[in-house]
Parts: C-alpha cells; structure tokens; sequence
C-alpha cells in the first residue's frame, strides 16, 4: 500500500480560490464580511466575536501533569491550572479516570464555570470522514476530499467488529466515518461514528425539490472535525453549500488516483442555502438546548455524501448540516466520542 | 363490457411494466444506486443490485411479452403464462410494498425511479393491489379482439379515460411530476454567475451615482449569503480610503440592487455619501437573508 505519511494536503494551487479561513492569509477579508454586510442591509450578529460570558469554556493543549484534582496545561497562551473534580470524566481511546491520561498527551477539554472546573475532556482523539480509496484488511486510505487531503487508517483489531457492523463494506468507493486514537501518521480508529449508507459515496440521494423558500430553520445532524491545518481554537463550521461560484465546485477533471470530488456529488440530501466563507450561521444543539452564531470558516463538501441521522437524543432528519470545528462542537455541548448531536441551523437577522 | 374491461388491462399494464422498468433503469444509470428506492431495500447489501436488476428485467419482458401476445401471436399458452407471471409480480409487489411501509417507512417505492421518492402510503398500496386485480382479470381473456363498431370505440375510451384517471388519483409521481414542471428554485438556491451579477451592478444606477469613487472596477471581494450576493470594490471617498459595498439579490432579471460606502480604516459607513435607496412605491420590508420584492 502506499504510504502517504499521515494528512496528505492539497496546495493552493489545486483548489484554484476555493475560500477557505484558515488557508488565506491574512483572512481578514472574512472577519469583514459581516461588517461590510451590516453596512449595506441590516446589521446582524458578528459570528467572529466570541459572547463575553459563557456557561462553558474549551480548552486546549498539552498535558504537563495530571494528578486526581489538578490538571496542568502547556496552552498556546501559556501554563494552566485546571481543577478536576469526581464529575470530570475522560476519554483515552475509552471512558478512563482522568489521573491516568499520559504527560505529552494532546487533550481538548471543555470547563464549566460554575463551579468552574474540567466537565470532560479527550486525550488524543481524531476523527477520519471521507471515501474509502484503498483496502487492505485492517488498513485503509481514506480521501477526506480536496480540503483535507489523504488519512491512513488502521482499524484496532478489537474494534473490527463493531465497525464492520455499522460499515459492511470496507473496500473502495464508499463512506466511512470512525473516531479513534490519533496516532503520529495515522488514526486508530475505534468507534465507528454512523452506519454506513448503502450507495457509493458518489452517489448520495438526491433531495426533495424546495419551492418558495429554503425553510428558515433545517434540522439534522451536526459533526467534527480534526483541525488539521486550522488554528486549533478555531470555531466555525465547514459548511456543506458554499456558493458554487467561489470556486470550490469545478468540472473535476479524471484523476485514477482519486475518487470523485465530493462538489461533483450534488447537493447531499438536505437543500441549505448557499453562503459563504464568513457568513454568520446559527447552531442549536437540541439534545441540550445550547445554540451559538458561530462563522462558515472552510467548505464541508464531503458532508454531503452523508444522509445519517443522528440518535443523541431523539432521531434526527436525514443529513449533515454543519461539520464544526473541535472547539465549536465541545462548546455547543457535544461530546466528541458521540460523533453528532442533533441540530437545527438557521440564518441570524 | 366486462371483456372490453378486461381487455384494455393488458395495453394498460404492459405500458405501466415497460415505463416502470425504464424509470428505474434510467436511473439506475444515472445516480449507480438502483437499490436506494426500491423494495430491494429490504433485502441484505450484497442482494439488493442483483434484485434490482432483475426486476427492472421482469419488468421489462413482461410488458413487452404482454403486447407480443395480445393479438393472435402467442396466444393460448404463451399469453396465459406472460399474464399469470405479470399477476404473480404484481401481487409480490403488494406484499413487499406492504413490508417496506412496515420496516422502511421512509423508503420510497421506487416504482417510476426518483419519482417514486415518497414513502410507501396507502395510495401505492391501493395502486399495486388494483393493477394485481387487474392482471388476474386479464389471464382468461383470450387474444384482444379489437373494436368493431364506433360504440364500442367510445366505451373502451371512457374505460381508458376512466382507469387512468384513478390510477392518475393513486400516483404520487403525478404530483412529483407537476412540482417539476412548475419548479421555481428558490433564491437561496439559485445559481446565477458571478459574472452575470458584476455585468448587472454596472449597469444600475447606483453603479453610475458611485463610480467617480473607485479606484479599481474589479472587486477585491465577492461573496454570497443566502438570497443576497455581495460585490466590494475599493475607493476613495473624502480623502479616505473607503469600501464600496453592493448586495444584489439573487434573481435573473431586474434584481434589487443596494449600495453603501465603509470607511476601510474605521469601518464606519460614510452615511452621508450613502444614497438611501430611492423607489416610487413604499418600500417592502426587507431582512437580511429574506425576500425582496423590490426591483431596481
């Protein structure tokens, strides 16, 4: 098989403009967008600046030292105390005690205030969402689509089971979605994040016609994903309908190396209206009743060849709305290791 | 009459059969996922493409073995054996339609392809054990005849009209088909060039009122929000260097055109070089992602 040596980007030069926040430098034209919009129609919230006081907070870095009540953090901003208590409950590839996640690990943590201390937090935790475009046994390449480039996977032997209960078919050509360890060059994967759909992953369904208007709040599922080349406190959402005019959507050209672009795919199956990068969208987590403007931040394409629901709390509508950052969905309430909770997406103003 | 009844199920039925069977086949072709739709649905992953296919292929050579034996060629034995296998089909079809209701209720029938999106409801069931009734009717019918008198032509008309009408009664895919013909996509959905938009800002007339404030025709930032696409173009404005904002609605023709100026260092809207956007009529209201049924 061949290597790709973990995440495998595409260059500027292949995505021809397609926005994207965190690859455009500097990416002020996006944080002006809702000012300049504001100027001309009416104002509506700015997506980019963050509410003052919150009920939680996330948290990420490096761990230097972890002890039954006090968790120490290396942050981009410097060393933090964080306070655990007998609540705080930890992920390490399972649900562990908190004293026995590793110096070094890389942990994403969410706090609440009060009292203030660590509510959860997850140690080494990825995610790969895309098609499958080799096999070989436990080992997978997977595309995650133009934005993000080529995953190795390795499925743990352990968990072979369960994800080949919930994604029959391992081979080339269709979905899978797994969260495990991340490990240096590849995921571990371990819980399989939703049941595979049935068709190719070039070939979702197509959705129902909308006359009038596109209804102003859509339900369905809300996902992650890994940072990967954005800042890793970065809320926003990759949204799956970016204005096909910005150039992320183009005739694909054949490459036997790839499967097909997720643009070439349609619109997935759920309409959503088109935006663009820095256009303010509102989340709300149903399954606890927390929302947020959060910023369209990075196409979310691949979404699209989804049609899942999400059983967090209730069933969900068919189809992916947002694929948020780590940060975006620990904040709105989400556990990673669930995968999604159900959502509901509308327009602010 | 009742043999003219019978009859005109068998003209009927291979014209449902063959249309049927082009549908799913076409889309089979098209979207590569023959089984997402159909009551293979019920069956494991690695059955459903093959049993698709051979049900778009029964399909097929029943309607068309239904219209070879209809007239004197094949009759007796073949015709007989053709209807009884299209009753047979038919009637699996009630049933497996009945299960799909019961342990897919979101699954389409997929009866005539992606018109056949809509889930399984007591209209399909109703259809499928009509046309079943109808194929065991046509199974003693003999060879069609044919029409000897004006009379005649006319009662086997009215029967046509008639029967079409209820199955046109029991058919979803009617009114997917007039949603289709009637479709308007919305405009948070329209596509409409880039191109096309900066063509249509520079002939409006807020084009011509801010144009002696541009320092460059070509936008430094285009973007889209919903039913609203907006167009920035750097300027200079007062002795400041400045942003001029246009958002053009996302419609074809005559779309409603808006316009500001933002102080680019202190991002405040210079107000009193901003025209208010004059009309003759009151103006509708108009939020920020909603309709407009103002024009230019």
């Amino acid at each position: 098989m061949q290597s790709h040596g973990g995440q495998v980007r595409r260059t500027e030069e292949f995505r021809h403009g397609c926005d994207d926040y965190a690859e455009t430098s500097p990416p002020d034209k996006y944080t002006r967008r809702s000012l300049l919009r504001g100027a001309v129609l009416n104002p509506s919230p700015d997506p980019w600046i963050r509410p003052p006081v919150r009920e939680r907070t996330v948290v990420s870095g490096q761990i230097v030292d972890v002890s039954p009540h006090v968790l120490i953090l290396q942050t981009a901003t410097g060393e933090q105390r964080l306070t655990l208590t007998p609540e705080t409950r930890a992920w390490r590839g399972t649900a562990v005690r908190p004293a026995a996640l590793r110096g070094e690990d890389h942990v994403i943590l969410r706090t609440r205030r009060h009292p203030q201390a660590v509510e959860r937090m997850w140690a080494q935790i990825g995610r790969v969402t895309g098609t499958i475009v080799e096999s070989r046994g436990r080992e997978l390449v997977v595309d995650e689509g133009p934005a993000r480039g080529r995953q190795i996977v390795l499925i743990d032997a352990g968990s072979m089971r369960q994800v080949q209960v919930r994604f029959p078919r391992i081979a080339p050509g269709y979905l899978i979605d797994v969260i495990g360890m991340r490990r240096p060059g590849y995921l571990l994967a371990l819980t399989p994040a939703t049941a595979q759909p049935p068709y190719r992953a070039v070939h979702p369904p197509v959705p129902p016609l909308v006359n009038g208007h596109v209804p102003e709040q859509v339900s369905g599922t809300a996902v992650w994903h890994e940072p990967g080349g954005e800042p890793p406190d970065l809320r926003g959402i990759a949204y799956p309908a970016l204005d096909p005019e910005t150039g992320c959507e183009r005739p694909g050209e054949p490459d036997a190396g790839r499967p097909a672009d997720p643009h070439d795919a349609g619109p997935g199956c759920v309409r959503l209206p088109y935006l663009s990068v820095g256009s303010a969208v509102q989340i709300r987590n149903e399954c606890c009743d927390a929302a947020a403007v959060l910023p369209v931040t990075s196409c979310g394409a691949a979404s699209r060849l989804f049609c899942d629901r999400c059983v967090q709390c209730g069933t969900s509508p068919r189809g992916r709305l947002a694929d948020l950052t780590m940060t975006a969905f620990i904040e709105l309430g989400g556990n990673l290791e669930d995968g999604c909770f159900n959502a509901t997406l509308s327009l602010p103003g | 009459m009742l043999s003219a009844l019978r009859e005109v199920q068998i003209p009927l039925l291979a014209v449902l059969l063959i249309s049927g069977a082009v549908a799913k086949a076409g889309r089979a072709i098209r979207v590569r996922g023959a089984a997402w739709t159909s009551p293979t649905a019920l069956f494991p992953l690695h059955l459903r493409r093959p049993l698709a296919i051979a049900l778009c292929c029964a399909e097929l050579l029943l309607g068309g073995g239904l219209l070879v034996t209809a007239g004197s060629f094949g009759a007796g034995t073949p015709a007989i054996t053709v209807r009884a296998l299209t009753t047979l089909l038919l009637a699996t079809g009630v049933g497996a339609l009945h299960e799909l209701r019961s342990r897919r209720p979101q699954a389409g029938c997929g009866c005539f392809g992606e018109l056949s999106h809509a889930p399984v409801s007591w209209r399909v069931l109703a259809r499928a054990a009509l046309l079943a009734v109808a194929a065991l009717g046509t199974v003693t019918a003999g060879q069609l005849h044919g029409l000897a008198t004006l009379t005649g032509t006319w009662v086997l008309t009215g029967i046509v009209v008639a029967e079409v009408a209820v199955l046109a009664a029991l058919s979803p895919e009617i009114g997917e088909v007039m949603v289709r013909l009637g479709y308007s996509e919305p405009c948070e959905l329209r596509r409409i060039p880039v191109a096309r938009t900066l063509a249509t800002i520079r002939r409006s007339a807020q084009w011509r009122r801010y144009r002696r404030y541009l320092t460059d025709t070509e936008p430094s930032d285009v973007w889209r929000e919903a039913c609203w696409r907006y167009v920035v173009f750097p300027g200079i404005a007062e002795g400041r260097v400045v942003d001029i904002v246009f958002a053009i609605y996302m419609q074809p023709r005559r779309p409603a055109i808006r316009a500001a100026i933002v102080d680019a260092a202190t991002d405040q809207a210079l107000a009193s070089l901003t025209i208010p956007f004059q009309r003759s009529a009151p103006p509708e209201s108009a939020d920020l992602y909603g309709s407009i049924k103002e024009s230019q």
